[in-house]
């Protein structure tokens, strides 16, 4: 673990709850509302992993 | 000017494009908010990480673009002029190259933030600093990409 998690917290945005919840609002509307369908969504953010090579 | 063939009413090219989306605007903006006001970080060295960025991305927006929060922190445009000089420049704390030596690594290919890296930033920030830099990372990075992807 290369920044430890906070006790009780599972990851090292734990730390800072507030600011993590305020990504969280913006991530969560981007994929429960807009116009762009699920599946295109989708499509970009693995297609955007790979480019990255993100194994999570 | 964007390319986009509609836009929406706004006061900066910015506002113009991402205002088509006015919901994920508004949560962005509150992200954005978050970031500049945490009390766990230095707006001053928030703004050279987000210059530097801006720098690597190629994105001319973000680069004339001051934050009001960095210059009252007393951030100076000699000061900017140097970023790039960052590793030898007598302006920039040991924090602050830290902090541009993260960015660089996550920008140009994020599986070069080693586990080196990482020990040395865990000398020089505390795990909820680090918590709150990387986030602020990611936006600008973020940022840079998509104003310059759409030039808006």
């Amino acid at each position: 673990m290369r920044i430890p998690v906070p006790e009780g917290g599972m990851s090292l945005f734990d730390w800072q709850p507030e600011l993590f919840a305020t990504f969280n609002m913006f991530y969560g509307v981007l994929w429960s509302e807009g116009t762009l369908d699920q599946a295109t969504k989708e499509v970009g953010r693995i297609r955007n992993a790979r480019v990255v090579d993100c194994g999570i | 000017m964007t390319w986009l063939a509609q836009t929406a009413t706004g006061s900066t090219s910015l506002d113009e494009v991402y205002r088509l989306t006015p919901n994920v605007y508004d949560r962005f903006l509150a992200l954005e908010r978050g970031v500049w006001t945490s009390p766990a970080l230095d707006p001053s060295m928030l703004e050279v990480a987000r210059l530097r960025i801006a720098k690597l991305v190629g994105c001319s927006h973000e680069l004339e673009r001051r934050m009001p929060e960095a210059l009252a922190a007393g951030l100076t445009e000699a000061k900017i002029a140097e970023l790039a000089q960052w590793p030898s420049s007598p302006l920039y704390t040991a924090r602050e190259r830290m902090v541009l030596a993260f960015c660089e690594s996550y920008v140009i290919d994020a599986h070069s933030v080693t586990d080196a890296l990482c020990a040395r930033l865990n000398e020089q920030f505390s795990p909820a600093e680090l918590s709150a830099l990387t986030i602020a990372i990611a936006l600008f990075d973020a940022m840079a990409r998509f104003r310059t992807a759409l030039d808006a």
